[in-house]
């Protein structure tokens, strides 16, 4: 049959982000999927050449706006790694508690956009009304809405004092009470149903043959998260990975609808749990310059981050890196895509949450 | 085909007709910033040693201190709003404010300064010019 190549991106109505993909169709089947990577290349990494490593960590935080905090914080982690600092377990406990804001941000934002590609709007828009309500949190907290500028090598900037921790947790309950009935929207809908269910399976051996990392993965019955490994306080909270098996858009869908929740439990224990007082100690800053290497994996809303640092003694890092998540679910993207309809195409690729700024930085 | 009104999502939008707006009529009603947050940087030339610190640590390269000349400017369209200027300053003549910039015009920079740039001259100059205690520390820039 005759081929027909279609490009996709990197301007797109449902589209957030600039991903570049060539699809080949037969008929309306999509046969084979070209992704190009590369289109918003801005060369970040290379700028720890020229930028001091006190001074990266603002830059790290700009390869993207969704995981700013997360980014800034594995930097952050990978030099405290490197100089030896002991950092104060106030501080730990904030950034926990952070990353966990920002993983609910990020899911909701999510969320909305995908409503918004399978041609739900109202849905998008009240995704985005409770998205709001976290980035004023932020805001409050950090002094930034989307770039937070926390992080700093040794510690956090910023202390929250206890009643405002109280308070977050108070909105943050009654954000989860309104969520549940949005997420109710999600698991009910009959037009939902019509549009995800049986759309784009991965199966739980393709989901670990292609390497796919985060909801991606969990939504394919894969029980991997990278904060089970316990590091930067984990083992203290009581969690469980969210896993789904039907490994559908759907299945993707209920993963980040569950993990809201679940980041609403986190931050109460975390709450619960962390020292309690004015003034505790939030920075320990390092003297002189970084040497050695370090490897630093998190995990980011859309799956598993790792960095890379490797210092050599000057104040310019010789190598940064980061492999983000949706550089490592691109191949399941790609699996899925072919053989599917192209009407099909923008809801699965919503669905692997692309991050086309992280992925090119 | 299911009854519409049974559906979660068509009584919530019926709902939302009549409800009160989630935005609102900017410009007309503003928010008021949270106390916390960063949105501009504030300089008081009168406490000012010109001691540079805050040239060297500004990772955006915003600000510009000369001292032969006695200039301390900033680009705010530079400015990251990150903070950090705010505390190197030993002099404690650097503040945030959580009042955003207002949009600007290239005609309205102020007293024939370009939009964006603001630029302070010390009338007479200081000799005493000591150099802010942490001048040095070893994190600073050479
Ligand atoms: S650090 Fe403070 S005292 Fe020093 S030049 Fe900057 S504003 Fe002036
Ligand atoms: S806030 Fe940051 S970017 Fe802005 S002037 Fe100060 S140091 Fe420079």
């Amino acid at each position: 049959m005759k081929r027909t190549v279609i490009p996709f991106g990197p301007q797109h109505p449902v589209l957030p982000e600039p991903i570049v993909l060539d699809l080949i169709l037969e008929d309306e089947r999509v046969v084979d999927a070209v992704p190009t990577i590369g289109y918003i290349h801005r060369g970040l990494e290379m700028m720890v050449e020229r930028v001091e490593y006190t001074e990266m960590g603002f830059v790290v935080e700009r390869i993207c706006g969704i995981c700013s905090f997360m980014h800034g914080m594995g930097y952050c982690l990978s030099l405290e790694t490197i100089m030896n600092v002991e950092v104060p377990d106030r501080a730990k406990w904030l950034r926990l508690i952070w990353a966990e804001i920002s993983r609910i941000q990020s899911h909701l934002l999510w969320l909305g956009l995908g409503a918004d590609a399978f041609g739900f709007e109202n849905l998008f828009m009240h995704c985005w009304r409770m998205r709001e309500e976290i980035l004023d949190i932020f805001e409050k907290t950090t002094g930034g809405r989307v770039i937070h500028s926390v992080n700093r090598i040794g510690g956090v900037k910023r202390d929250v004092s206890d009643a405002e921790l109280a308070a977050i947790l108070v909105r943050l309950e009654e954000l989860g009470k309104a969520f549940k009935k949005t997420a109710s929207v999600f698991a009910t809908d009959p037009s939902i149903a019509h549009r995800l269910v049986g759309v784009g399976v991965l199966s739980p051996e393709d989901a670990l043959s292609t390497a796919s990392v985060g909801p991606m993965a969990r939504a394919s019955g894969l029980a991997t998260d990278t904060r089970l490994g316990g590091a930067n306080l984990y083992d203290q909270i009581d969690f469980q990975p969210v896993v789904e098996t039907a490994g559908d858009c759907l299945a993707r869908v209920a993963v980040r609808l569950r993990e809201v929740e679940q980041s609403i439990g986190i931050i109460r224990q975390a709450i619960d749990k962390m020292p309690k007082g004015e003034g505790l100690p939030l920075e320990n800053r390092p003297r002189g310059n970084p040497a050695g290497e370090a490897f630093t994996r998190l995990e980011q809303p859309r799956g598993e981050v790792v960095y890379y640092v490797k210092a050599n003694g000057t104040k310019y890092l010789e190598r940064f890196r980061a492999r983000t998540p949706t550089f490592a679910n691109i191949p399941a993207m790609i699996q899925l895509v072919k053989g599917c309809e192209l009407a099909d195409v923008p809801n699965i690729i919503l669905t692997i949450d692309p991050c086309i700024s992280c992925t090119e930085r | 085909m299911a009854n519409p009104l049974t559906l979660p999502m068509v009584r919530r939008s019926l709902r939302n007709l009549v409800a009160r707006p989630a935005t609102r009529k900017y410009p007309y009603e503003i928010r008021p910033s949270f106390g916390g947050a960063r949105g501009k940087i504030e300089f008081d030339v009168t406490t000012c040693n010109y001691c540079m610190l805050c040239m060297r640590r500004c990772p955006a390269e915003a600000i510009r201190v000369s001292r032969e000349d006695r200039i301390w400017s900033i680009e705010h369209l530079r400015c990251i709003a990150c903070n950090v200027c705010v505390e190197v300053c030993s002099k404690k003549s650097l503040s945030m404010s959580n009042q955003p910039r207002k949009p600007q015009t290239p005609a309205d920079g102020v007293d024939g300064q370009r939009p964006g740039h603001e630029e302070w001259h010390l009338a007479a100059p200081d000799t005493t010019g000591a150099p802010c205690p942490d001048a040095e520390t070893p994190a600073a820039k050479a």
